[in-house]
Order: structure tokens, then sequence, then C-alpha cells
């Protein structure tokens, strides 16, 4: 099961965190880049999990820790600071996808004079598996989750996304998302049930 | 505890997500049922798929945000909503950033501070020359000075000697047919923020029928360190893919850049104008590649010229 990374991160540094977060209000640069790399690294992950696009990620990562820069004056530390960052984080995603669902846009898809190639393949290791015959099946899984997560809606793969993937509690990705527990349990059961619908014949 | 709704709990439960004694009904329920059970092998099934489709950060990719985040940072990007500052406060904090060590030192620094008062209050009371740009373009707006002080040197005679470095900020603006602002532009291509550099070449990549923007292009996509940077050079000399200078640097490019994405791009404005150079170009590339797709694309690229892929 996905570990508790960027929660773990947040609470194990939590009096150190502090101080940066009070020096780096003060104007303190180094104290703001230290606090960035506290929390970084699974921000970065959040992002090219969610948005499967290296160049989309790295705008979601300038954009949520620009937004922190200019409005850590208002941090009042009455949540977790993580719990704040991830707020910013999840609605710039949360627009992302959203914007995606309109345009109907494949994220993972690049078109080129040759036509689309998935430019995921580009930054994935050379697949080293000798039996085509598993190969084969390891693609259609891919693509088969590929097209459940298609179908969830952006809220239901955010939580999705957090609870799986980053090991966050449900209460605490209620917080974030601005909902209940019981609001965010529900959008996990939807997600997962309409996620194994799919995949069906393959687990 | 019936089929139905232990079948809702089930996600829930490999999640933790219950509370104890709703974890021990669903076991109870678990445990005697075999349909249930299955369920709940096929959600941990579905679980280890998911954990699979688990992507690693590319390599680099965290050290270029950290860096593209420090440049918009250090080049000023604005801190919003800050309370408005007076000018007290400001001179204050002024005095303690340029001789706050001095202070901590326990230096005699009266002398240092009367000093300082005189030359701010002279700074404040000079009057700032405006910018005139000479294509008459409207370009002066607002100009700020930024002073750094070097060294302060107390002297025998009760002076003080105060090195200071000075930078000028000023904004101008202008249309991109302003041969000014083309200028700077050439120049903002070069600079160590990297931010500076993406918005830049963006901008001049629309120009690239300019002798002097081709080469500034050409110069990010030969060495600029930021795969954005080079990537929007690349952009911009799509109109130029016949060249040969810009064939020699695609060439360079595609043997030699450590992004797949640009060397898969460095193919493409290659293949788009086809000469008898490219077989052994492509042929090399092929060789070195160690990327998939980029090695796919040069193949297939090979293979439309009818040549050989393989160096015999």
């Amino acid at each position: 099961m996905a570990q508790n990374a960027g929660g773990a991160v947040g609470a194990r540094l939590s009096p150190q965190v502090d101080s940066l977060i009070r020096a780096a209000q003060r104007g303190d640069q180094d104290a703001f880049e230290c606090l960035v790399r506290a929390y970084d690294q699974s921000v970065l992950r959040l992002a090219m999990n969610l948005l499967r696009s290296p160049e989309d990620a790295r705008d979601v990562y300038q954009e949520a820790f620009l937004r922190v820069y200019r409005n850590l004056h208002t941090f009042r530390f009455d949540c977790s600071f993580h719990t704040w960052l991830y707020r910013i984080v999840t609605n710039i995603c949360l627009d992302q996808l959203r914007k995606r669902k309109v345009r109907k846009e494949e994220a993972a898809v690049v078109d080129t004079a040759e036509g689309p190639i998935d430019r995921l393949e580009s930054f994935e290791e050379d697949a080293a598996e000798s039996d085509p015959e598993r190969t084969m099946l390891n693609r259609q899984l891919k693509q088969k989750i590929e097209d459940a997560l298609g179908d969830l809606t952006p809220r239901e793969r955010m939580v999705f996304e957090l609870r799986h993937y980053q090991g966050l509690r449900l209460r605490m990705i209620g917080e974030m998302l601005g909902t209940t527990e019981e609001a965010a349990k529900n959008c996990l059961f939807r997600a997962t049930q309409k996620m194994r619908n799919v995949l069906g014949d393959f687990l | 505890m019936n089929c139905d709704s232990v079948s809702k709990l089930i996600p829930l439960y490999y999640y933790g997500e219950l509370t104890p004694e709703e974890e021990d009904r669903v076991e109870v329920h678990l445990h005697e049922c075999a349909g249930c059970a299955r369920e709940m092998d096929r959600q941990r099934a579905a679980a280890a798929a998911f954990d699979r489709r688990r992507l690693e950060i590319p390599p680099r990719l965290l050290e270029d945000c950290r860096a593209d985040l420090m440049a918009a940072v250090e080049g000023g990007a604005p801190l919003l909503n800050r309370p408005e500052k007076g000018p007290w406060t400001l001179f204050l904090e002024a005095m303690h950033a340029t001789f706050g060590g001095a202070i901590r030192m326990r230096q005699p620094v009266g002398a240092v501070a009367l000093v300082a008062i005189g030359f701010f209050a002279a700074r404040l009371t000079s009057s700032i020359p405006s910018f005139q740009s000479s294509s008459g373009s409207n370009a002066p707006l607002t100009e700020d000075v930024f002073s750094t002080v070097r060294s302060v040197q107390p002297e025998s005679s009760g002076h003080v000697q105060i090195a200071f470095d000075e930078t000028r900020r000023r904004v101008v603006s202008g249309s991109m047919d302003d041969e000014n602002i083309r200028r700077l532009l050439l120049t903002a291509a070069h600079e160590d923020n990297t931010a500076v550099r993406v918005e830049s070449v963006d901008l001049l990549k629309a120009q690239s029928g300019s002798l002097e923007v081709r080469d500034a292009l050409l110069n990010a996509l030969a060495h600029d360190s930021n795969p954005g940077v080079r990537l929007k050079a690349l952009e911009g000399l799509k109109p130029l893919a016949g060249d040969p200078e810009v064939r020699k640097t695609l060439a360079q490019v595609l043997l030699s850049d450590d992004n797949p994405m640009v060397r898969m791009q460095a193919v493409d404005l290659l293949v788009a104008h086809r000469d008898d150079s490219m077989v052994g170009i492509l042929q090399n590339a092929v060789q070195k590649e160690d990327n998939s797709a980029v090695r796919l694309k040069c193949e297939k690229a090979l293979k439309e010229l009818n040549a050989s892929i393989g160096i015999f």
C-alpha cells in the first residue's frame, strides 16, 4: 500500500518546518528554499502522476510554489503547512484536469509530424521484458488503467491519487479539498468501483 | 452485515479507512462469504495494478523545477498582498540589510549611519533622468535604483569610504517591431534567469526571419542548459529547417543533447527537409541513441529514405 510520504515529511519536520516558515515569512530566501525542498518532491510526484506530462507537472510546480512565495505571509499556522500547501497544489491540478476534460485532451499523447507519440515513453526505461505476450498484456493493462482514469471526474481522480499514491488519510484529503471526510469516502468508493469495472477481466 | 453493505466497504477496508468496529464486521463476513472474499481479492489485484502505473519523476525534472522557481523568485517574483510599507520602514529595512553585518560586529557605526543618511537623502532628492528610446517608442515607465554596498572603510580623518555597486532597473515597453525591444530580448536570451530566457526565446521565435534572431535561437538550442528554452528555440527554428546552419546545429543536437524530447523534435525538423547528409547523421544517432522512442523515429526516417539502418 502507498506510504504516507507527504504527511510523514510534514509530521516529522514540524518544528523545523515552523521555524522555516517564520524565517521565510520574514523574507529569508534560504529558508524559503529549504521549505520548498522539504515538500517539492511529493508535489511534483502528485502533479506528474495526475497530469502524466513532465511539462504540465513543471508548470504546476512553478505556479504552486510561486503562490506559496507570494502568499506565505497569510499563513497563520491554523492548519498544517502540508494541508495549506496541498490546498494550493490540488486547486491548480484540478483546474488543469477540468480544462483537459473540456478540451478532451489526451495528456500523455503529443502530436508530431509522424502522428501521435506517447510522450511518457521517452521518459520510461526501455521495457526489459523478453516475453512478447507478457509485454502485450502489460500494454493492454496500462491502456485499460488509463481508460479507467479517464472515466473519473477530476475530483474522484484527485481523491484516488491522494489516497492511493500519496497515502494521505481521507480526513486530511477532505480538509485539503474543502469537503468532509464522508464526501471524500464516497468519492474514493465511486473511483475504485469505476476503475474495477473498467479493468474487468484483467483482475 | 449483508453482501451488499460489505461490497460498499471493501475499498475503504483495503485503505484502512474504517472504524475498528466496522473492520471487525467486514472481516467476519469475509471469513464466511466466498463471494465477498473474491471481491476483496479483486480489490487487492486492482490496487497492485494501479501501483505499477506509478510514475517516477524523470531525471533532472526536479532540479530543473527548483532552478526555474529560484530564478523566478530571485528575478523578483512580486510578493502580492504585502501590506504597503511606508518610506521610513523601507529606509530602516535598507539600513538593516546594508549595515546589519557591521552592527553585529560592534563597530562604531554612528559615522557610518550619518553618511548613510546623507547618501540615501541624496538618492531620494536626486532627480532620476528619464530613459528616452532612440526610436521614439513609448518606452520609459518606471525605474528603480538598487545599491549593494561592497565595503565600508573608516578613515583616520573621521570620514568613511563606502564602495557600492549601483544597479538601475528600468521598465520599457514596445512592440516586437521596435529595434530596441528586439535588442533587449536578444540580450535577455542570455540572462542567468531561466524564466527570462524562456520568455525571451518564446517571443523571439516569431521573428526568426532575421539573421540575428536565428543566431540567438541557434545559440540557445546548442548551449542553453534548460531544456524548456531549447524546445522553444526549436519551435522558432521550424520555418528555417532547410537552412544549412540550422541543420548543422540540429545534427549536433540530435547526437549530443541529453534531453529525449529535444532530440525527438530535432529529428522532426531534420526530416522535414531531406538531404543526403541526413542519412549519416541518422545512422549515427541510431547507433548512439539510448531512448527507444527517439531511436524508432530515426529508424523510421531512414526507412523512408530507403537507407540502411546500420553502418557497414
